[in-house]
């Protein structure tokens, strides 16, 4: 049976590991170039967008040289007077492709890339899940000790019905042999439950003892962690006015965050995009997939733009987003320290945004959790001269031994007065 | 043995009335109104019952607590269409121009999101080179003023723009047509755009004239000039090139002219260090001790009558003239010496004057001009723009007003209703003019006698340049759309002119015909706009005529000018008053402004009042009260001339002579605003008008007792260091012999056979902890006390930056204020350990003759006191729940959420920097200051936390700054360069008193700072090893002055 139940195990935490499984990773230099710099025109498919689907682009373009220079800067390609070019500029609508500051290497990367129709979905184990493997390893490990507790409830009730079966066989079994040897059992006297089980509490003072002690503590841990929850959103997930699928931007369309969040990298805030970054693309892509026209015209009702004319109106309204990640005011965080130097992936904290419909807060956002951090995270000393001389003074510390990491703590990372001002 | 005492509570128990035995079996010895407190009478009838009650009250608890576990809502509303050049979150960045009638600065406003938040100076500037001072760091929140006006008005009521542009230009028009007066009345216009469009409407409209007005004169010496070089000009110093400095009753460094500048060039000469050991001597010869004058190194109390005497004194001593004089009641020998001394110093030396009177600046100029000032230390041919005030042409437009003459007067940047001494007078034949319009941002003393205002914008909202002197050009951009329906003064006159032109545009067209053609450095004239935005400033080379080799002419009869000051002088009679301008609050344009109400005034350290000061030897003969303390009120005064009379509080104020008293302008505004209004008493009304000049010293003042007694909320309630050694002072001879003079190591005698000869150590080298090395920063600042002018522009600074809460006078009367930061000012005393022990003086009496300040030549010191960020600090160690620590890079940290407000660690601070919230000072009626209103709210730094009821507070070093900053060098790859980070303290001081930066980085100047033998800390022998340090005051005072 134990085996049987471990059978179980192994097959749930298969299942759930299938199932959380990243369904891409992206760690090919064309991939991250096309998502910086093509996602929000392009697609890796025949898909079209603003921009024709890329998938195949080799056999459109036979002259390697005229794309990339068309790549490069389509503007100054138009004016060569190529008829392709020329051809797809007016069937798209004579909308600009921008001129892009990348390499001949980059740009082959990304046609490489995008031609053979970008990642092929990935097997759900393959050694190549960079960035999202993080993630998908926590929910792995979340889930397995879930089911594992799962399991557990399931012994533990076959062991009572196991041992309640045992037990009304040992009293048939003793009836039996009363029987047999004559021996008349005097009936108990008929106790109602209460009264036994008083009458088995004064017998049994110490068991009674442990187990109210436990009790206690049962409780006291249920309303510890109670009040510890308090002002924990942990999984918070607002209704937003707008309803925006990160899941399709992120996901499917893999628009890189950056994109939208542009304050990531350079402020404290990682910045909600203004509505202007959303007419980028939606300025073109006027349905959507999921609700239609209806939530895109939301973003045209708030800068009171018409669509059909393309006019703006003068009577704008801000879309008044609610906030998901709430942090109190007396905390300080600065996205950009730990994105731009800590080098920290927007995931890590924020959870598989790219699979979120309704984006949701992934981490408790506790003090706990960030000192957390902050004890196990290695400063991204590389190639960063503030702090060379601070981790060769660390190395040379007498306190120093093998194995010793230098952590965001060893430079103060626990101190108050990083987060509290 | 038990008591047979009985008690009993009354003659009834004692006779235990029937009426008491009654009673005793009540609990309450009236019936309780039940009634009254459940009310409703039809209560019987009602159909809810006791359960119904309960269930109700149930089921709102559960509510309640149910609501209270939901998450709170928060908005997040992006831009709609952002501006390319704004990243929520990071600060930008734009040059400006301050200048309010006032005081001129070329400055950067730093905006977040929109919002300026700070003032600071812009270091391109060459007049003031980045530095600023109180009232400059103030404007950013005279910006967020509900008080101001939301549109334009007339009669009391709000009107559009276009009414009133309306009514303005058909009364305009038909004031031209008739061939009436039209008059603009402002304050000295230095704007050359602004000019051009005065210029504008006098063409549009025949009958314009400009009368300028000042709120504080200097044509005086403008007239004196005029006399000497024939142009009424205000040349411009140099007290950098000056070695002998001697000023006669001039606030140079505070008030004065152009005293940011002043300062900066005064400190210069005043560092000393181990590669220059010299510095410029100062002589203050004045009345009333002021902030230049409490620098001085010497320093002759006169009469105000006698400030002239002295000048001729000076005069004749130094030329061996003999220009008709009188004595200076036992000075003329100081001034014999000072003469003595000055001939050593030809073309080395500066004599300024700040009185009004030409006849005293005549003599000045002519003493300048026998010790070769002209083009060393004085430049006529760069001249000062910035007040060109004429008092004589306000008064005669007062007569034009009465005669009916005039139907038109737009009056600007002034507010003579309150500033002029016959703001009455003034205010009468203001309602003989048919239209009167304001410019004033609020309905004033003098808006509200108008028959229109129409509102100016703050100049954080409008665009603005400025030509404060020959070949520089500042100019000034909005950093915030206008937040009320306010127009800045440019635009309005050239919609009433009739030009359709946007401010913008405007200016850009004048600079582009003016200043561009004077420029070769760039090519086209929107490459030359948009750097001059940039910076801010623009210098061209344009200088004037020099005048230095001019003669003086027949014209300038020094026997005939000497003669008038001895007979001014001679009709001198009763008390003497002196009205002065304070630091913090000027001439009164900000009084609305809570920060500069607050500030302590540097010298008397009161704040939120003006007073009448007197010396302390006349206030005990006359039985007044001298000591300020929370329970000892001050006795108040009458002070009557003629038919003007104040009644203030009398405060006794060392270092100035019997028989005179002081008291600043400023205060006493009645429409102002409700912070400013009802504070102190205006005294514009005992400014002298006489032979067209204003005199700000008055003689024949009668000061009687009002019997009456008034609170004044002092910061400081103790003048003197009681013989310790907190402010470390030497002379320059002494310092040039031994560079560690007046700084000599405190040494302990100690049982340790390993330290030293004889056991004696220093504080540092007994210690209880274990060392600690600060592997990556480790932040010290240095002040140099001897640059150190007390002005106080940093405690703003430091407000402004951190959020600091305005706490009203009440509060600080109870030692609550909450300023991070103070500048402890100390009088000399007579009394010291020798003289007690010589004279045989008991321990009690001389420590209490210690707190008396010197009677005659007081001198001064001061010490600005922050956070000293101990590294062996006695706070951390008694915080019960760690709210206080200290980091790795040696910063004392507060940590606010953490703070149970048990206050250990106040009560253990040796120097009294930790403030403690008493109350909530923001969102709080009771406290209706800048942090109540919405508005007001907006000047708030969204990089520190404001801080709640209930948690202590201090100096963190701006934290925010050096996170700031060594993030930016984290993204850049690299270590932060020294001066890249600025504490905001640092970045306010005009004389670079304060230098902040990494200790471990060899190269800093506050390493520097650490290895110059001046370098001290406050109370070493505490042990606290603090991280900011100081260093020496040193005075140029000579052999027989020490």
């Amino acid at each position: 049976m134990h085996q049987f139940n471990f059978r179980i195990s192994l097959v749930l935490t298969m299942l759930i590991m299938v199932f959380f499984a990243p369904t891409e990773g992206f760690s090919q230099d064309g991939a991250k170039i096309f998502k910086g710099n093509c996602a929000s025109c392009h697609k890796p498919s025949t898909q079209k967008l603003i921009g024709p689907g890329l998938q195949g682009i080799r056999d459109r373009w036979p002259d390697e040289a005229k794309l990339i220079a068309w790549v490069k800067n389509s503007q100054e390609f138009l004016k060569t007077g190529d008829a392709y070019a020329n051809k797809l500029y007016e069937q798209y609508g004579k909308s600009i492709m921008p001129a892009f500051a990348l390499s001949d290497e980059e740009v082959i990367a990304v046609i490489d890339w995008a031609n053979k129709g970008g990642d092929a979905p990935a097997p759900a184990a393959t050694a190549d899940q960079a960035n999202t493997g993080g993630v998908s390893t926590d929910s792995n490990a979340q889930a397995d000790s879930d089911s594992y507790f799962l399991v557990l409830i399931g012994i533990a009730v076959l062991l009572i019905i196991l041992i309640s079966v045992l037990g009304s066989v040992k009293r048939s079994l003793e009836t039996l042999v009363n029987e047999k040897k004559g021996i008349i059992v005097e009936p108990k006297p008929v106790l109602s439950p209460l009264q036994k089980f008083k009458y088995w509490s004064s017998q049994n003072k110490k068991i009674v003892a442990i187990a109210s002690l436990l009790l206690v503590s049962w409780v006291l841990k249920l309303g510890w962690d109670g009040l510890m929850g308090v002002g924990v959103y942990q999984g918070y997930q607002p209704e937003q006015p707008i309803k925006f699928s990160h899941e399709l931007h992120a996901g499917q369309n893999q628009i890189a965050c950056v994109y939208c969040h542009s304050g990531v990298e350079k402020s404290k805030h990682a910045n909600i995009p203004s509505a202007n970054v959303c007419m980028n693309c939606h300025a073109y892509i006027q349905q959507g997939p999921n609700y239609g026209t209806e939530e895109i015209s939301k973003i045209y009702a708030a800068l009171d733009y018409n669509p059909e004319t393309r006019v703006y109106g003068n009577n704008p309204k801000p879309i008044q987003w609610v906030r998901v990640h709430n942090l109190p005011d007396h905390v300080y965080f600065n996205h950009s320290q730990h994105v731009t130097v800590g080098k920290i992936e927007c995931a890590q904290c924020h959870g598989p945004i790219d699979s979120m419909a309704v984006v949701e807060q992934y981490s408790p956002l506790t003090m706990g959790w960030c000192i957390n951090c902050h004890r196990e995270t290695e400063v991204k000393f590389e190639g960063n001269d503030y702090y060379e001389d601070l981790h060769k003074k660390f190395m040379e510390d007498s306190d120093y031994k093998k194995g010793d990491v230098f952590t965001v703590e060893k430079i103060g990372g626990l101190e108050c007065s990083k987060c509290h001002y | 043995m038990s008591t047979t005492k009985k008690y009993w509570k009354g003659i009834e128990e004692l006779q235990e009335t029937p009426e008491f035995l009654n009673l005793q079996q009540n609990e309450f010895a009236e019936e309780l109104p039940v009634d009254e407190f459940l009310g409703d009478e039809n209560l019987v009838d009602s159909s809810t019952n006791r359960r119904d009650f309960l269930k109700f009250l149930g089921f709102s608890v559960t509510a309640a607590s149910l609501a209270a576990c939901e998450t709170p809502v928060r908005k997040a509303i992006p831009y709609l269409n952002k501006p390319e050049e704004i990243t929520p979150g990071v600060a930008n960045y734009y040059a400006s121009t301050h200048w309010d009638g006032m005081d001129f600065a070329s400055i950067l406003v730093k905006t977040r999101e929109g919002r300026p938040i700070k003032v600071d100076g812009n270091e391109l500037c060459p007049i003031t080179q980045g530095g600023s001072n109180a009232r400059v760091q103030a404007s950013v929140l005279s910006l967020y003023d509900s008080s101001r006006i939301a549109g334009p008005m007339k009669a009391g009521a709000e009107i559009s723009w276009e009414a009133a542009d309306k009514e303005i230009i058909e009364k305009l028009t038909a004031a031209a047509n008739q061939g009436k007066g039209i008059r603009i009345l402002t304050s000295t216009v230095i704007s050359p755009s602004l000019k051009a469009a005065i210029e504008n409407f006098a063409t549009a409209y025949s009958t314009t004239k400009v009368v300028t007005y000042d709120s504080f004169s200097y044509k005086g010496i403008a007239e004196a000039n005029k006399a000497y070089f024939g142009k009424a000009i205000i040349p411009t110093y140099s007290f950098d090139k000056a070695d002998y400095i001697v000023s006669i009753g001039c606030d140079f460094l505070a008030n004065w002219l152009s005293p940011v500048e002043h300062a900066r060039q005064y400190a210069s000469t005043r560092r000393v260090s181990a590669e220059k050991k010299t510095m410029s001597r100062h002589i203050q010869i004045e009345s009333v001790l002021s902030v230049t004058g409490s620098n001085a190194d010497k320093r002759i109390a006169v009469k105000p009558s006698q400030i002239g005497i002295a000048a001729v004194s000076l005069y004749n001593k130094l030329t061996g003239s003999s220009l008709p004089t009188k004595s200076l009641d036992g000075k003329d020998d100081s001034i014999s010496k000072i003469a003595k001394e000055l001939k050593n110093y030809t073309g080395k030396a500066l004599v300024v004057c700040g009185s009004n009177d030409p006849e005293i600046q005549k003599i000045v100029i002519a003493i300048n001009q026998y010790l070769g000032s002209y083009s060393t230390t004085i430049h006529t041919d760069i001249t000062d723009n910035t007040h060109k005030g004429n008092e004589e042409e306000v008064n005669s437009l007062i007569e034009e007003m009465n005669s009916g003459n005039i139907s038109a007067l737009l009056i600007h940047g002034c507010n003579p209703v309150y500033s002029l001494p016959f703001g009455d007078k003034f205010k009468a034949a203001l309602s003989k003019v048919d239209l009167s319009v304001s410019f004033s941002d609020r309905a004033d003393e003098t808006a509200s006698a108008c028959s229109i205002i129409a509102p100016d914008s703050h100049f954080l909202e409008s665009w603005s340049d400025a030509n404060p002197r020959t070949g520089y050009f500042s100019l000034g951009q909005p950093t915030i759309q206008p937040l009320f329906k306010s127009r800045q003064v440019l635009s309005s006159l050239l919609k009433w002119s009739g030009a359709e032109l946007d401010a913008h545009d405007f200016i850009a067209s004048v600079w582009e015909n003016t200043v561009y053609p004077s420029t070769s450095s760039l090519k086209s004239f929107s490459d030359f706009w948009q750097k001059s935005l940039h910076d801010g400033v623009v210098i061209i080379n344009s200088a004037q005529e020099d005048m230095n080799e001019v003669s003086i002419p027949e014209a300038v009869d020094l026997n005939k000018a000497a003669g008038i000051i001895s007979a001014e002088a001679a009709k001198s009679t009763g008390t003497e008053l002196v009205v002065y301008t304070k630091t913090g609050m000027g001439d009164g344009s900000q009084a609305n402004n809570p920060w500069l109400q607050e500030l302590p005034d540097p010298i008397s350290k009161v704040t939120w009042d003006n007073y009448v000061m007197m010396n302390l030897d006349e206030m005990m003969e006359k039985g007044f009260n001298t000591i300020l303390g929370q329970e000892q009120k001050s006795d108040t005064v009458e002070v009557k001339l003629g038919d003007k009379a104040v009644v203030l509080p009398v405060l006794a104020q060392p270092g100035m002579p019997k028989g005179v008293i002081a008291i600043a302008l400023g205060y006493g505004r009645t429409a102002a605003g409700k912070t400013a209004d009802g504070v102190g008493a205006n005294v514009a009304g005992f400014i002298q008008y006489k032979n067209g000049y204003f005199h700000y010293n008055v003689s024949g003042v009668s000061v009687s007792e009002s019997k009456g007694k008034y609170s004044l909320a002092a910061t400081q309630t103790h003048h003197t260091m009681m013989g310790r050694q907190i402010v470390k002072e030497t002379t320059l001879e002494e310092y040039k012999k031994d560079a560690k003079a007046g700084n000599e190591d405190i040494l302990f005698a100690t049982n340790l056979k390993t330290i030293g000869k004889d056991g004696k150590a220093t504080a540092k080298e007994l210690n209880l902890w274990d060392s600690f090395e600060n592997k990556n920063h480790f932040w010290n600042m240095s002040i140099d006390l001897n640059s150190c002018i007390g002005c106080g522009a940093c405690v703003i600074g430091c407000s402004s930056e951190n959020n600091v809460p305005v706490v009203g006078k009440d509060e600080v009367r109870r030692s609550r204020e909450m300023h991070w930061m103070r500048i402890d000012r100390y009088y000399s005393s007579d009394m010291n350990e020798e003289v007690a022990e010589s004279e045989g003086i008991g321990a009690i009496d001389k420590f209490l003759k210690m707190e008396v300040p010197s009677s005659d030549d007081v001198e001064v010191v001061f010490q600005p006191v922050m956070c000293q960020h101990c590294n062996h600090a006695p706070c951390e160690t008694v915080c019960p729940v760690l709210a206080t620590t200290h980091s790795l890079e040696g910063l004392n940290q507060m940590t606010y959420n953490r703070c149970i407000g048990t206050r250990y660690c106040a009560n253990n601070c040796p120097y009294k920097v930790r403030r403690f919230n008493w109350f909530r000072y923001n969102e709080n009626a009771q406290f209706d200051f800048n942090m109540y209103e919405d508005l007001g709210k907006m000047v708030l730094n969204p990089d520190v936390t404001v801080r709640s009821r209930g948690v202590m507070e201090k100096c963190s070093m701006c934290v925010q700054r050096i996170q700031e900053g060594k993030l930016k060098s984290k993204k850049n790859g690299e270590r932060p360069k020294d001066g890249s980070i600025k504490t905001a303290c640092q970045q306010a001081c005009p004389t670079n008193a304060i230098t902040f930066g990494d200790f471990n980085d060899t190269e800093s100047e506050v390493r520097k700072a650490w290895n110059n033998e001046r370098k001290y800390q406050l109370l070493e022998e505490v042990g606290t090893q603090p991280s900011v340090f100081y260093l020496t005051k040193v005075r140029n005072k000579n052999a027989e002055e020490a």
